[in-house]
């Protein structure tokens, strides 16, 4: 038989029970549009974040004091440890070749004031190196020069909120401020960056590393940032790294160097399952659904077994049969697919109208994926309807009507 | 028609077709029991968490150096102008009415040495109090010894993980460790406790705070827990010492003080969000499983026109074949949810088996609405069947298909 | 041609052992027109089923057109009732979704034949039983006689060997039955082998040869009633 010819017996089968389909549709419809709803959410934060990291340019190698256990975790989170980085330590590192910057880093919380104004934000110490390495650029002025990071010089960059909020429209340039209480002379205005997750990068002062250290009363570093030349240069670098600090610290691997992509590899991980969970549990209702498809194929080729009768006797083979009954479920449950990912789409899309902080992706491939998956439940929810009717006896099947 | 007649004959007409029943109840008893079972578990994680909080008893105050918006959101750590320090420690102890206990904090991480075997552990500095505040008990040997808070002492409290790694089957007691390139004796090991907030209390070494100050170099601590006499006080003890802390820090509030109720607060805010959210697939997966049933009765009223015209040649009302169909509907979709319910049941015991330490239980309320959405399902989804057969003319009925 | 050789069909009806139909020997040349009769149970529609290749005997040898097939496997039986036999029903049998010619149209479906050369084909087999101003009604806007003249056009339009008919008449009044039995006869005229079920001594007495079964066993095979 020719498939174009079964497909249209089946579709015919199909039409004619018109309510009866409809709501086995529906079923399998409501199903697949919570399934994709759920995982264009998950899919909308996972992309969201990984953009949110990779802003910060991605050949960056970050070093950290003390060994974490889990890769990606955060050191610094846990205060103190006896390790330190130096400023040598990120000398040391800029002689490895491929490597663009070497960038020591420490930062602390102090109060920025000007006149009478005043407010407590993150201090970063850094080097001239920023704009290149965290691709965050100067809007006015300039930002930090290039000198020894040994030595600073009480310079400092503001980002742009800080500014507004001390300086309010009045220029700021050549200005002096207290960080901490010692003086500083403004040489810039960081552009806008905005938020990297709940930190706002606009609130911030950069200065001279040596200066922070000094300000916050440390001796060690608090990261390094190694930023290199090409992608694949990332595992020789990060060798390298480890090689050169592990030889300076006496042998001792004390340190952790996370890739940025090892970090956004973790993440995109977790976002992962979690999506893919949710997904699931939002595929409860498909179930119940299959189900659904299930039972109505039951009924149909109970209420058909004179026309199963009659195809067998007319020389349908049994394989014949149970193509026509599995397609019946197949096409039922696919175009119940089809509306799903058009309502689930829909719903989605409307949503992020709603609420534009919540962030909703819908690639192609979950669209495809969403089909062959209904494609697949009206197989298997049509196999034991099929296999029941492609068994029934001709004889018998004739004689009920 | 009794009420009683009205069930049987409802129950006799599912019995009939059993398969089509059987079918029809196992999606109701999916959609039913699987959101029973997550809602068993997030119950059983919330009274988990709730549990850990709540053995640290509720009247902890924990103060956080540095302002946050959200509780629950530590602050970057680093140096802050104005640190914790153990002055402050002091004064709240002297000026805090209601303040009955307290223990300064300081953790750092460290490598710790015993001979030729080294382990990275947690180090933590405080003071005797920390015993019960925290509510730990000691194993073998005492706690901290009383010592002026500023004044450190060379002596170390293990927990059973370090004591086992390190020492094996020796007796730690008076023997001599490692932290960094410092030496101290080991007065203690604790009982062991497992994880408590977040810090595995068996892999950790405690130390007077101001020698582990001294070990990281910090100037502030990491956290200062106080314990208050009555959970009634504890909102105007938190008054209290921060009015206390803002005066020592030149009237700035850069502190962050947490009672068990914001954590706890928050914590339940994010299991009411995920609440909500399972409530939303729950309906779902329960309207997929309603149609399903709409579906069944719709062709079981189309096979019993002949049924239904001889019960209406009898003298049945419409109202009476309407009851009849629509006590079907919702018998079945009760025993389906009653069904969901088993499972549901079942599989919290199953998980509490598995997992003694998160006791789940379906909770009161997923079970109230379970019974009472199935029922109402069944009556929302069996009425337009049974307006269907209500309104079959008898003659036509009579006459067949 | 057919030949059956000592044809036997039993059941096991729980641990009883029917036998509906035991040693049967026949031979029906080409053209024949064969009437089956007897009372209920004598096992004239398992003959027929066993005839028509629905059904496989339980010993026995059963030859059609020189070949062996009561031995054959199921998808071989199919080809065989696609190809070779045409049967028509006392209950018709019309798929009532489809159009009269969606009905005659439905073996050729079957068998996986171009779409051009099934309407030719349908639009010959209609023409044949006269109904071709009917080829786009539906079974319910037919009478009985016409359905049933639809059955015989489905039956024919694949050409086969043997036409089979249980109880042609049976459901139908007796203008359109004599209607139904004149068609059949003439195709019989025109070459195709019939062999008719029937309880009706007046329907089994215009056939060319009657023969009786009893209790699964012919007792009689001649040429008048």
């Amino acid at each position: 038989m020719r498939l174009i010819d079964l497909i249209r017996l089946a579709l015919g089968a199909v039409t004619g029970h018109r309510l009866r389909s409809a709501l086995t549709m529906l079923g399998i419809a409501i199903g697949i549009a919570s399934v994709i709803l759920l995982t264009s959410i998950g899919e909308g934060i996972r992309v969201y974040v990984l953009s949110e990291f990779t802003q910060f340019g991605t050949n960056i190698i970050a070093v950290n004091p003390g060994k974490s256990d889990t890769s990606g975790g955060n050191p610094t989170a846990m205060a103190g440890t006896i390790r330190k980085l130096t400023i040598e330590d990120a000398e040391a590192l800029r002689r490895i070749p491929q490597v663009e910057a070497s960038m020591p880093v420490a930062f602390g919380n102090a109060r920025v004031e000007y006149g009478e104004r005043g407010r407590s934000v993150l201090v970063y110490g850094v080097t001239s190196d920023v704009p290149r390495v965290w691709k965050f650029g100067v809007r006015h002025g300039r930002f930090l020069p290039e000198v020894d990071p040994r030595h600073g010089s009480p310079l400092v960059a503001l980002g742009i909120k800080l500014k507004r909020e001390v300086f309010g429209e009045a220029n700021a340039l050549g200005e002096r401020v207290r960080i901490g209480g010692r003086p500083f002379r403004v040489i810039g205005v960081m552009e806008p960056k905005g938020q990297f997750l709940n930190l706002d990068l606009d609130d911030t002062a950069f200065i001279p590393v040596a200066e922070a250290m000094t300000l916050f009363n440390r001796d060690d570093l608090i990261e390094i940032d190694v930023a290199y030349r090409s992608a694949a240069a990332r595992d020789l670098v990060a060798e390298e790294v480890r090689r050169i600090l592990q030889d300076r610290h006496q042998g001792e691997e004390d340190f952790t160097i996370t890739t940025q992509e090892s970090m956004l590899a973790t993440l995109d991980r977790i976002i992962g399952v979690v999506t893919k969970a949710v997904g699931a549990i939002g595929g409860i209702s498909l179930v119940v659904g299959a189900i659904g498809i299930l039972t109505m194929m039951w009924i149909s080729v109970n209420e058909s077994t004179a026309e199963i009768g009659l195809l067998r006797a007319l020389g349908a083979r049994r394989g014949q049969v149970m193509a026509f009954f599995l397609l019946q479920a197949a096409l039922l449950a696919t175009a119940g697919g089809a509306l799903g990912i058009l309502a689930g789409v829909g719903i989605a899309r409307s949503l992020q109208v709603l609420l534009p902080r919540l962030p909703v992706s819908t690639p192609m491939h979950y669209v495809l994926a969403a089909l062959v998956l209904s494609f697949a439940v009206g197989l298997l929810s049509g196999a034991l309807p099929a296999r029941r009717a492609a068994g029934l006896d001709p004889i018998e099947a004739l004689r009920a009507e | 028609m009794s009420g009683l007649d009205l069930l049987r004959f409802a129950s006799m007409a599912l019995r009939g077709h059993r398969l089509r029943t059987i079918l029809t109840l196992l999606g109701m008893s999916i959609g039913v029991g699987a959101v029973i079972l997550l809602t068993a578990l997030g119950e059983g994680a919330r009274a988990y968490v709730t549990n850990e909080f709540m053995a640290l008893g509720s009247n902890l105050l924990i103060v956080l150096p540095g302002k946050t918006e959200t509780t629950g959101n530590a602050p970057i750590l680093g140096g802050t102008t104005r640190p914790l320090t153990l002055e402050d420690c002091e004064a709240i102890l002297r000026r805090g009415r209601r303040v009955r206990r307290l223990a300064p904090l300081s953790v750092g991480s460290a490598r710790v040495g015993y001979g030729e075997k080294r382990r990275e552990v947690t180090v933590l500095g405080s003071t005797p109090d920390l015993l019960p505040v925290r509510r730990l008990e000691v194993g073998i040997g005492r706690f901290l010894p009383e010592v002026e808070i500023d004044r450190g002492a060379p002596v170390a409290v293990i927990g059973r993980t370090v004591q086992q790694e390190l020492f094996g089957s020796e007796n730690p007691l008076g023997r001599p460790i490692r932290i960094g390139d410092w030496r101290f004796r080991v007065v203690g090991v604790l009982a062991e406790k497992g994880q408590s907030l977040g810090l595995n209390m068996d892999d950790v070494v405690i130390v007077p705070v101001a020698s582990s100050m001294r070990l990281f170099n910090q100037a502030s601590l990491f956290r200062i827990l106080i314990e208050v006499g009555a959970h009634s006080e504890i909102d105007a003890a938190r008054l209290d010492v921060l009015d206390i802390l803002k005066e020592r820090h030149e009237g700035e509030e850069d502190v962050t003080i947490l009672t068990q109720d914001s954590v706890l607060g928050a914590f339940n805010r994010i299991l009411g969000a995920l609440t909500l959210a399972l409530a939303g697939i729950a309906a779902v997966s329960l309207s997929v499983a309603g149609i399903g049933i709409m579906n069944v009765m719709l062709v079981s009223v189309s096979e019993r026109t002949p049924e239904v015209g001889l019960l209406k040649a009898l003298g049945a009302t419409p109202r009476r074949i309407l009851q009849v169909f629509l006590v079907e509907a919702v018998l079945l979709s009760t025993a389906g949810g009653l069904l969901g319910l088993l499972v549901g049941y079942l599989g919290s015991a199953v998980l509490s088996q598995a997992f003694p330490a998160m006791q789940t239980h379906p909770p009161t309320w997923a079970v109230v609405a379970a019974i009472v959405v199935s029922l109402a399902a069944g009556a929302l989804f069996g009425v337009l069947p049974a307006r269907r057969a209500a309104r079959l003319d008898p003659v036509i009925a009579l006459a067949g298909r | 041609m057919i030949e059956l050789r000592g044809l036997t069909r039993h059941f096991r009806v729980g641990d009883q052992t029917v036998r509906a139909l035991q040693d049967v020997s026949l031979t029906i040349p080409d053209g024949d027109y064969l009437a089956l009769m007897g009372p209920s149970g004598s096992g004239k529609s398992t003959l027929l089923h066993l005839l028509g290749c629905l059904d496989r005997p339980t010993g026995g040898s059963y030859v059609l057109d020189g070949h062996e097939v009561g031995t054959l496997p199921e998808g071989e039986l199919a080809q065989i009732r696609s190809r070779k036999i045409g049967f028509v029903f006392q209950f018709f049998h019309l798929v009532p979704r489809l159009t009269a010619a969606g009905n005659v149209e439905l073996p050729m479906i079957l068998a996986g034949i171009r779409p051009s050369e099934r309407r030719a084909r349908v639009a010959k087999a209609l023409a044949a039983v006269g109904l071709t101003d009917r080829a786009s009604h539906r079974p319910d806007q037919l009478s009985g006689g016409q359905r049933q003249r639809v059955a015989i056009a489905r039956a024919t339009v694949m050409g086969p060997s043997i036409l089979l008919a249980d109880e042609p008449t049976g459901n139908l009044d007796r203008a359109s039955g004599k209607e139904i039995i004149e068609l059949i006869e003439r195709m019989n005229r025109d070459g195709l082998t019939v062999v008719v079920v029937t309880h009706d001594p007046e329907v089994g007495g215009r056939a060319r040869r009657i023969l009786k079964l009893v209790d699964g066993l012919i007792v009689s095979d001649g040429g008048t009633a």
